[in-house]
């Protein structure tokens, strides 16, 4: 598991590469716990290479969302597959983020 | 800091007091001001404005040209610090006063209600002025309180003249007058419609704490005083006893679009929905997440369970399904293949092939 960052004009892009399963998300914690200094601003995670996500993953997902709320920035989920939309769904997690296609 | 103002020695000794001891009036100034603010938004009075000012200099020797005698030091000027707080309601003016009563001594003697001094036939400048002081500070300062009508009338007046010193014609009093009678009934019915407001969600919170729900339409405010009661707590926990999840509390207040989009009118109606299709909102959930290792869910999977399995159940199908989610997502297609995925599902689900 990969993540890739680039932060330009408060707007942060996180392509996530890989399959984000509970041993991945352990491995990336690191990765979130940085872009949740950056919840201020926008934050789009990219998951057009994203191809699996545990419920580990949704509490990374999660814990993102919860910084950008409290600090008035944005979270934005961009490219997910069906599958992974299909687990959002599945959890109640589809309208809890702006999902861009 | 000049003038060719004609003073005599006590108005030009006023002036140098005030160049001596201006540093000191604007830290006043920013405290008396952050005092309020603070005050405010502690007894969650939301202003239009909170503005302050000190008198400038020439402002102050243009007044001490006109009056000097009145006045024999600084501390004999009760606006050397003004300060204005702008509501938006009338009824907000005396909440506003009544803080500003706990926050300074009132100098009462100088202080004065204009909204009392008209006739019973006459309409004008409404503004509530009090002269106010702090301990070890030797000057006043003058805090005005209005509403946003009372103040942009007052402005309009300023501006066209009123205090040049010309006589004003008549017609162009009257019609002040005119306008100001007639912003302060703008400004009544605004106080109306918002206690008439407050008074309907009291009721409306009533009705919902007393279970007589038929009665109550679902509204915004409504709905925000059922979701207290925690109404899908109950299909929510054996949803997630399903794979033993932790439920992550999000609000459920996008949903209130969705009932109203399928057609729900009261609150009653709500619970006619979670008792008649809770067991297929049940059901979709064990055949989704039943066979996944998924253990964390948001609490909005009742909800949403419950909508589509009310879709599925009356025959709103694919299209009643993208409606709930364009509704909750946004419209875009990737819900049309949401939907496709539960068409596909539902053919296997036990409510489905029921009577009720």
């Amino acid at each position: 598991m990969e993540v890739i960052t680039n932060t330009q004009d408060n707007v942060t892009t996180a392509q996530l590469i890989g399959r984000l399963d509970t041993p991945a998300s352990q491995e990336i914690s690191g990765d979130f716990e940085s872009l949740i200094k950056l919840a201020d601003g926008t934050v789009i995670l990219d998951c057009s290479q994203l191809e699996y996500i545990s419920s580990s993953g949704l509490r990374l997902f999660l814990s993102l969302r919860k910084a950008a709320a409290s600090k008035g920035g944005k979270v934005i989920v961009k490219a997910i597959n069906n599958d992974i939309r299909s687990v959002f769904m599945m959890t109640g997690f589809l309208n809890l983020f702006e999902i861009q296609n | 800091m000049s003038t060719n103002r004609h003073l005599d020695p006590h108005c030009e000794a006023i002036l140098q007091e005030y160049k001596e001891n201006l540093p000191r009036l604007k830290t006043v100034e920013a405290q008396v001001l952050d005092s309020l603010k603070r005050t405010l938004s502690d007894i969650g009075l939301l202003v239009a404005a909170i503005e302050s000012r000190i008198k400038s200099y020439d402002s102050l020797a243009g007044k001490l040209e006109l009056k000097g005698h009145k006045y024999q030091s600084l501390a004999d000027l009760t606006d050397i610090i003004g300060l204005r707080i702008i509501t938006f309601y009338v009824d907000d003016v005396d909440k506003v006063a009544s803080a500003v009563e706990r926050l300074f001594t009132i100098d009462w003697e100088n202080s004065i209600d204009k909204r009392k001094i008209h006739e019973t036939d006459s309409f004008g400048y409404l503004s509530l002025h009090y002269i106010c002081s702090i301990p070890d500070f030797p000057y006043r300062f003058e805090i005005q309180m209005r509403t946003l009508l009372q103040h942009a009338w007052a402005n309009m007046n300023h501006d066209t003249g009123y205090k040049s010193g010309v006589e004003i014609p008549k017609r162009y009093m009257r019609n002040m007058s005119r306008l100001a009678g007639m912003l302060e009934l703008v400004d009544d019915e605004f106080s109306k419609i918002r206690n008439e407001l407050t008074d309907y969600r009291r009721r409306v919170q009533a009705l919902v704490r007393s279970g007589n729900l038929d009665e109550v339409p679902i509204d915004g405010d409504s709905f925000r005083s059922y979701l207290e009661l925690n109404p899908f707590d109950q299909l929510n926990k054996r949803i997630a006893a399903i794979n033993q999840a932790e439920i992550q509390d999000v609000s459920l207040m996008p949903y209130l679009a969705v009932f109203r989009g399928l057609g729900l009118n009261t609150l009653g109606d709500i619970v006619s929905m979670i008792k008649n299709y809770s067991e297929g909102a049940y059901q979709i959930a064990c055949y989704q997440i039943g066979l996944t290792d998924l253990d964390i869910i948001s609490s909005s999977i009742g909800p949403q369970d419950l909508c589509i399995a009310f879709i599925l159940k009356n025959g709103g199908g694919k299209a009643g399904i993208k409606y709930m989610f364009d509704l909750l997502n946004g419209v875009s297609e990737s819900n049309a293949t949401m939907a496709d995925f539960l068409m596909e599902q539902s053919k296997d689900l036990p409510f489905m092939n029921t009577d009720n």
